[in-house]
């Protein structure tokens, strides 16, 4: 059934370990939100035991009904991708809507100083 | 006496902020607070306004966590030694400042106001969560909190900086869980908590779940990967 080589496997725990490794060293220098975290880390973590446990995709393939179960592990990063690309753009939309506020407040703010300023 | 500042964020609070106000100004003159209005879109800004309240308007919406980081930014750069998280939505109760305040005193990083210390926590659905944080807090550092999702609680002033200056220091259980595995001194003291006086609560039952899940994770997972830092000092930092 596993009819992939040793080192082709070793090659996908070695990358999938280096992402974890990666996505830790990050959540442990405090560089990004704890919301956002969860989902990195979840997410090497499934590559992770993926490339440990190849058994899983041909298990899925199997039940499914998939021809391949490289199929199954392509349509489930891509789709988990596409989930996350669209709740970042819902987020990249808030933050711009946000940013204009600030922007427009500052220079409100600024225009209301001088405006006291030459009052006097 | 140490000095105290009450942050109190609100958001869409309009129903209940003048009467829990009032009642600190009236009563606990003693102490300063500040009203964190976290960019509210009813008249809660304009209430304060109205009534001549202390506070802090923030243009946009920040969350929770934003909105009490900035009541603690406030804290820090106006020399106070300890700060309460205290809602604007009557649940809480001002008579227990003072004891909490004793108790800080006596030697406590954080004092959580909390149900059940002495009172047993009911076997609830909507207890299942506390339950839940409970018990990873508990497994991951040893300590018990009886009650993590409390959000009255008081913190002295290395534990308001640190709050102040960081990344990742909500006023969640996660945040507390992490800090207690740094080595802080948390204390609990029991009181009792008012129902709400109005408006619904934020938590229905979906965003309930997410907020355990999300709790959940936090706790167990990537608490343990977090490194402190307190390298420089609040005060030398350039806020």
């Amino acid at each position: 059934m596993l009819d992939y080589p040793l080192s082709l496997r070793l090659l996908l725990v070695l990358g999938s370990l280096l992402t974890l490794v990666f996505v830790l060293g990050r959540i442990r220098r405090a560089k990004i939100q704890i919301e956002d975290s969860i989902f990195w880390f979840v997410f090497s973590g499934f590559l992770l035991l993926l490339s440990i446990f190849p058994e899983l995709a041909y298990w899925a393939a199997g039940t499914l009904g998939m021809q391949a179960p490289i199929n199954v592990v392509y349509l489930a990063i891509i789709f988990l991708l596409i989930l996350k690309v669209f709740f970042m753009s819902l987020r990249i939309s808030q933050m711009d809507s946000k940013m204009k506020i600030l922007a427009q407040k500052v220079a409100l703010n600024e225009e209301k100083i001088e405006r006291t300023h030459q009052d006097r | 006496m140490a000095k105290l500042l009450i942050v109190i964020p609100a958001y869409n609070e309009e129903a209940s902020i003048v009467p829990v106000v009032e009642d600190l100004i009236e009563h606990y003159p003693q102490y300063d607070y500040v009203v964190v209005n976290d960019g509210s879109r009813d008249h809660t800004a304009a209430l304060c306004r109205r009534h001549d309240f202390h506070m802090i308007d923030l243009p946009v919406n920040l969350g929770l966590a934003g909105a009490f980081q900035t009541g603690l930014r406030y804290a820090a750069e106006n020399g106070y030694d300890c700060a309460l998280q205290f809602d604007a939505d009557g649940q809480h109760l001002p008579r227990y400042i003072a004891p909490m305040l004793e108790l800080l005193e006596s030697g406590a990083d954080i004092v959580i106001g909390s149900r059940f210390v002495t009172v047993k926590k009911p076997k609830s659905l909507r207890m299942a969560g506390s339950y839940l944080i409970s018990w990873a807090i508990r497994l991951t550092t040893g300590k018990a909190i009886c009650d993590p999702t409390s959000g009255m609680r008081m913190f002295n002033r290395k534990m308001l900086e640190e709050f102040a200056a960081n990344l990742n220091y909500a006023p969640e259980p996660d945040t507390i869980s992490y800090l207690v595995k740094n080595g802080a001194v948390v204390k609990e003291l029991q009181v009792e908590m008012g129902e709400r006086t109005a408006g619904a609560s934020y938590l229905n039952f979906a965003r309930s779940v997410e907020y355990m899940v999300k709790m959940g994770l936090s706790i167990l997972l990537i608490q343990w990967f977090r490194k402190r830092d307190t390298l420089t000092p609040y005060t030398e930092r350039s806020l």
